[in-house]
């Protein structure tokens, strides 16, 4: 949209070009008065200029609001995010602290030591978004990256069956059957699991770049895991500078997908330790810059005998632990602690 | 290698029996393939007896819950125990006209930089050795002897070996999926000095608190090393003092009391399995578990 097709006077244009507006949407919120200032013109001049620009330069919204090419108010923000529903975790806990579950349109990294149950999270996830929405999950299929071979298909259905077990009960209670309706059973859901394995860095970063095209093939995948994100870049790289630059592009990549096809990314990680305030602390593996690629932080970890995620950081939400368990039937909540509550 | 090749169909695992039903039930069916897995125990403890018993297991057939396969033994520490395995090779009943020991080929590692040496040459005898018996079980024992003397306390050389251990692991994981094999690592204990509770805590697994010989353990090689492997077995060794209860006392009329090992197997983590362990006994049949 460019000054030059208005039809005005070249005087104008010149005068418009030499105060920055180069093009029409940067004209398309401003008042007369306001532009008449900025190019030393008369007001009746400005109002001619603006006559002519919003008709070319506005990009309405349904709303009818002028919006800058590519923007969008935050209003319509607030009234899309409120559309979105989250994964859950099938740990009311754990979904309590993160506002429902995992959300959509964020990257969200969850770390901790070998055992805590990372790769059952992710299992649980991957079973979990394939439930209807209204048992808590996006009624669509999940892309597991496996970069350490983790994933077994014997657990997944372990995990998949207690879903089936769960989701039926919970429909003979509420008769929400619809008649004629077959119920999702274990292979069904392993067959919604678009499963990538993959063998080293650059088959990671090559997937990654391709999982773009893959998605506007597959448009029901609701979300995307990568167990571990860490594993292959942990070795050593002759150009660490070069690994910075994977690195941060991987991340942008996974940010652009989130927003882009409206699914949830969800990252585990490794831990390592480093040496602050004079004593050794558990951090999640990648270094400092790498803290930057993802929106949520979640960090599992042992309390006694007990298994706790910690909120570590969101634009959102509060600082908070939860306690959950790893049972033959998947992540649930940590039946001791309900135990605790009630006697209160 | 494209993109597209990467979406596999998830197939279910193989697993290798380890010989004893009580310890396979333990493990969920043997082994896993395409995993590794790491076996972690004081000196003395059992971990090259179940080594060499598992080299032997892996060439029984699927029906009995082995692979069909030969095997390949790493070994760092030396000497060769052939005696101990022509032992239990004749403990058990393979067919006429088998020879176990045909089915197990063993290298000696040297030094980190001779196992990275030797990686590009396992993987092209295991691709081009074509048989009845394929390789799909290879064993590295131990894979702590090669690290621990060849790297300093300094930070610098820390982390030099912390990436050492995902290179190696990386390679490993690679030939387990390629190829369908399991692996099979042992590993060491160091004594545990730091605190292992709360956020901070060094807590590994699904025991608090690893106890061998009386003593406060942990896996040696540290946390990088742990996040290299799929599933960690503990073995544990300890003292028991027992009265041989036949109720007659010697001359100043104390019981008679004798010592006994207790030995003990825990699955520390696992992607399958939850946390579970089993006494076993090592005997001259081999290495089995007891159910009590």
């Amino acid at each position: 949209m460019e000054v030059g097709r208005l039809p005005i006077s070249a005087a104008l244009k010149g005068k418009l070009v030499s105060a920055g507006y180069t093009s029409l949407s940067l004209l398309s919120s401003l008042s007369p008065s306001h532009l008449a200032r900025d190019l030393n013109i008369s007001e009746n001049e400005a109002l001619d200029i603006l006559k002519h620009a919003p008709l070319d330069g506005r990009i309405d919204t349904s709303s009818g609001h002028h919006v800058i090419n590519g923007a969008q108010t935050a209003w319509d923000m607030l009234h899309e995010e409120e559309l979105l529903t989250r994964i859950t975790t099938s740990s009311v806990d754990i979904d309590n602290i993160l506002g429902g579950g995992i959300s959509c349109r964020e990257v969200t990294e969850i770390g901790g030591v070998p055992g805590i149950g990372k790769t059952q999270l992710g299992i649980q996830l991957a079973v979990n978004v394939q439930l209807p929405v209204h048992c808590g999950g996006l009624g669509g299929k999940a892309i597991y990256i496996d970069t350490e071979g983790s994933f077994m298909v014997e657990r997944v259905l372990q995990i998949a069956e207690a879903c089936r077990d769960d989701m039926s009960a919970n429909n003979a209670l509420s008769q929400n059957v619809h008649a004629g309706q077959v119920g999702m059973q274990p292979k069904d859901f392993l067959e919604n699991i678009l499963y990538f394995r993959v063998c080293s860095y650059a088959e990671q970063i090559a997937l990654i770049n391709y999982l773009d095209k893959f998605m506007s093939e597959h448009k029901d995948v609701k979300i995307i895991i990568i167990d571990s994100i860490t594993f292959h870049f942990r070795q050593d790289f002759e150009d660490m500078a070069l690994r910075t630059r994977l690195l941060s592009g991987m991340a942008l990549k996974l940010m652009k997908l989130a927003k882009k096809f409206c699914l949830a990314v969800v990252l585990l990680n490794q831990v390592t330790t480093k040496f602050a305030e004079g004593s050794f602390q558990l951090t999640l593996a990648l270094g400092d810059s790498w803290s930057h690629a993802c929106t949520n932080r979640i960090i599992l970890y042992w309390n006694g005998n007990e298994r706790y995620a910690y909120i570590d950081k969101s634009p959102s939400l509060r600082s908070a632990s939860a306690p959950y368990a790893v049972t033959a039937r998947g992540i649930r909540n940590n039946v001791s602690n309900c135990k605790r509550i009630k006697l209160m | 290698m494209t993109p597209e090749n990467l979406l596999v169909r998830p197939r279910p695992t193989q697993k290798c029996t380890t010989g004893c039903p009580v310890l396979d039930r333990c493990l969920g069916g043997g082994i896993p393939c395409r995993s590794v897995t790491e076996v972690v125990g004081e000196s003395g403890c059992g971990k090259t007896q179940l080594c060499l018993q598992l080299l032997l297991s892996a060439q029984l057939p699927p029906s009995r819950g082995g692979l069909s396969a030969s095997s390949l033994y790493l070994h760092s520490e030396f000497p060769l125990p052939l005696r101990r395995l022509h032992q239990l090779s004749r403990a058990r009943p393979f067919g006429p006209g088998h020879d176990p020991l045909e089915g197990i080929f063993v290298h000696p590692l040297q030094s980190v930089d001779h196992l990275l040496d030797v990686m590009p040459k396992v993987e092209s005898f295991v691709e081009n050795f074509k048989s009845q018996f394929p390789v799909r079980l290879i064993v590295i024992d131990s894979i702590a002897a090669l690290f621990r003397s060849e790297f300093d306390n300094n930070p610098l050389d820390l982390r030099r070996r912390s990436s050492m251990f995902f290179k190696i692991s990386g390679k490993l994981k690679l030939l387990a999926e390629k190829f369908d094999l399991a692996v099979v690592v042992t590993n060491q204990v160091v004594d545990l000095v730091a605190p292992n509770e709360g956020i901070n805590g060094l807590r590994i697994g699904n025991l608090g608190c690893l106890v061998s010989s009386g003593r406060r353990v942990c896996a040696a090689l540290g946390l990088a090393w742990a996040n290299c492997v799929n599933l960690r077995l503990f073995l544990s060794r300890d003292k028991e003092i027992v009265s041989t209860m036949n109720g007659v006392g010697d001359e100043c009329g104390c019981e008679p009391m004798h010592c006994r090992t207790r030995r003990r197997l825990h699955l520390l983590f696992a992607p399958h399995i939850p946390d579970t362990s089993c006494e076993y006994v090592i005997t001259r049949e081999g290495f089995s578990g007891v159910c009590r």
